[in-house]
């Protein structure tokens, strides 16, 4: 689960690392009240969980009262933006990189730092590899002082500004720790002119399989795109929204996936991706009712399960159109354990099920077309 | 001969009398699997499909020789389970668990190096070698997608193996041993890491990678091709290729890799490398008969 920036800093001033002074806002006036508190110039950094905020415009500095005004009018006006977290601005002198994550191959955690930081690390990866410190750890031993204090010299930093950073990287840890964490970054980690070392952007995603450890951390609307996507969360059922015209209702996130790619070479559009297999094999029902909701022409349900049976998915699937009587054609490949019985159960109820992924991929796209 | 699991491997069943571990262990035993003994806490005495439930691993391996345990246990205790197996000098171990936390992953894959061991999974269905033996989950109506022959299949994922399997048995070919890897970031064994046991087994004449976006495991097989290391035919089909970006990716993720990740990275790294892609799962098959006419 991604946090947003103001959550992140929360947890980084609960566990030691200096933030600058903030008020997390969602109207125009609140801007207005807080710029008292807050001083000027100040920032206004959009509550997003997207990357690139910065380009997108999305984090203005602003100098006077009238201009906080303005681009918070912008900002909250647009959709896109539920919140604002005002910010004290910082008298940059340098920029570091500093983050946390997991290497897989290693079974490590790896702490990567640079002393170029402000870039987005994967441009400077390409552009500046040597810039680039890298400290693996021993998860079960944990972060060992001696390792803190050579990374800081690898990153040529000195005196008091080592010293801060030293405990940043130590905090920093022990929030990858504490919060499961997949990744925790700082980019930038500010030097002031005044010396002090901040964190002037905080990320946080924490580990969806931890999430029963990891309380505190409510999946609001804010959280998601779209309402489809947030509504289908509720259920616990993996969907992304589209634009395109066809409905999937497939099972298994490497063969959907797979019938997403199918769709695209044959010339067809996606309206939403939505997985029912797995643990969601028996949502049928509500599977449908959130496809149907969508403006598409045509719902392709493609499974080939093992333990998510055949025969209960079809009687699902019958159930769902007995229910909600969908306004547009079904395409069915419904392959797997039980698959005989699942055939007869959905030929009883009208359809034609087909056995081949691709034709019934080429089906779908020929319907959504109007070809057929 | 196969890899992994052969006929004669002695396999202990953690989490035996769970619905998922008796109803499994009945058709391990039925495909052929050497099952001797399983374990859960609590149940000592208990028999299931005739073999005997003992209290803990340390119980049954005095009772019993065993060379691999298969895991039917919660995400939340799989690394316990694991360590469990890992005490009483257990080499090859594999998890279906789906939500194992990733930092257990990261332990339990670091412990099962330092002990010299292997453990397949997690979210995955296992490993079988068809007409031989089996560990996991796979389905009874094997003749269709899981029919013995030369091909070995390495996997990221579940439904798409049947979809992708059964294109290759369409195709006129048979499995000889496939291994779920598993759909987690950090899986306990990575493709690269089979490499090794598909050279040198005699019955496996080209390797069938299912593989899809994010991480680096089908880059290794590039390199292991590059190197020598691996020098069989590769064929490699990976899902996501018109995925829309950015919806889950982290920056950190991908430095530690320089930059690799992306489904066109994977293919341009395999190509160069001698692999076959498939664009669709049945080129799979069309390319596997170009490749071994």
């Amino acid at each position: 689960m991604k946090l947003f920036e103001y959550q992140a800093k929360e947890v980084f001033r609960s566990h030691g690392i200096p933030v600058p002074p903030s008020v997390l806002v969602e109207t125009v006036p609140e801007v207005q009240k807080v710029l008292g508190e807050i001083g000027l110039p100040c920032v206004l950094k959009s509550q997003v969980l997207r990357g690139g905020r910065g380009k997108a415009g999305l984090i203005p500095f602003v100098r006077t009262e009238e201009q906080a005004v303005t681009e918070a009018q912008r900002l909250l006006g647009s959709e896109q933006v539920p919140m604002l977290l005002v910010e004290s601005a910082v008298d940059i002198d340098r920029e570091i990189y500093l983050s946390v994550t997991v290497d897989p191959v290693a079974a490590t955690a790896l702490i990567i730092a640079s002393a170029a930081g402000g870039v987005e690390i994967e441009t400077l990866a390409q552009t500046d590899p040597e810039k680039i410190v890298q400290e693996p750890v021993d998860i079960t031993i944990g972060l060992m002082p001696y390792q803190v204090n050579d990374l800081v010299y690898r990153l040529g930093l000195n005196g008091d500004v080592a010293k801060q950073t030293k405990k940043v990287i130590t905090n920093l840890y022990a929030i990858f720790e504490a919060y499961d964490a997949e990744l925790v970054e700082i980019n930038p980690l500010f030097v002031s002119k005044q010396a002090e070392v901040i964190a002037g952007d905080g990320k946080l995603i924490i580990d969806e399989n931890s999430m029963h450890r990891q309380k505190g951390y409510e999946r609001t609307r804010a959280y998601y795109d779209s309402d489809m996507e947030f509504e289908a969360a509720q259920e616990g059922i993996p969907y992304l929204q589209f634009d395109g015209d066809i409905s999937l209702m497939c099972a298994g996130a490497g063969l959907t996936t797979t019938v997403y790619d199918l769709v695209n070479y044959e010339g067809g559009s996606v309206a939403n991706y939505l997985e029912f297999g797995g643990p969601n094999y028996r949502k049928a029902v509500r599977a449908m009712e959130l496809c149907l909701q969508n403006e598409s022409k045509v719902i392709l349900m493609v499974t080939f399960g093992t333990i998510a049976r055949a025969d209960v998915m079809a009687e699902g699937i019958v159930d769902a159109i007995n229910r909600l009587h969908p306004d547009r054609p079904i395409v069915t490949c419904i392959r797997g354990t039980n698959e005989e019985e699942a055939v007869r159960i959905l030929r009883a109820a009208g359809l034609e099920p087909l056995f081949d992924t691709e034709e019934a991929v080429r089906k779908a796209v020929a319907i959504a077309k109007g070809a057929c | 001969m196969s890899i992994f699991i052969e006929s004669d491997t002695r396999v202990l069943v953690q989490g035996m009398t769970g619905k998922e571990g008796s109803f499994w262990t009945k058709h391990m035993i039925d495909l052929g699997t050497q099952v001797v003994a399983g374990v859960t806490p609590g149940k000592e005495g208990l028999e299931v499909e005739g073999r005997p439930v003992y209290h803990s691993v340390r119980r049954a391996a005095a009772e019993h020789e065993i060379d691999a345990a298969m895991l039917f246990v919660p995400p939340r205790f799989t690394k316990d389970a694991v360590f469990e197996a890992l005490d009483s000098g257990i080499q090859k171990i594999v998890t279906i668990a789906d939500g194992i936390p990733l930092h257990e992953m990261v332990q339990i894959r670091a412990a099962a190096r330092s002990n010299g061991a292997m453990v397949v999974g997690g979210n995955t269905s296992g490993v079988i070698s068809p007409g031989t033996a089996m560990m996991g989950m796979f389905p009874y109506w094997i003749e269709r997608v899981y029919t013995p022959g030369r091909i070995g299949v390495m996997t990221r994922s579940g439904s798409l193996t049947n979809e992708v399997t059964a294109m290759v048995v369409r195709a006129g070919f048979g499995v000889s041993s496939l291994i779920g890897i598993g759909g987690d970031p950090v899986p306990g064994t990575r493709f690269a890491e089979m490499l090794p046991l598909y050279e040198q087994d005699r019955e496996t004449d080209a390797v069938v990678i299912i593989g899809e976006l994010g991480g680096t495991m089908e880059e290794e097989v590039a390199e292991a091709m590059r190197d020598g290391r691996f020098t069989k035919p590769v064929v490699a089909f990976l899902g996501g290729r018109t995925a829309p970006k950015g919806k889950r990716m982290g920056h950190a993720g991908a430095i530690v890799t320089g930059g690799k990740g992306t489904v066109e990275g994977k293919i341009k790294a395999l190509t160069e490398a001698g692999a076959l892609v498939a664009e669709r799962p049945r080129f799979v098959g069309e390319l596997l008969q170009e490749l071994l006419k």
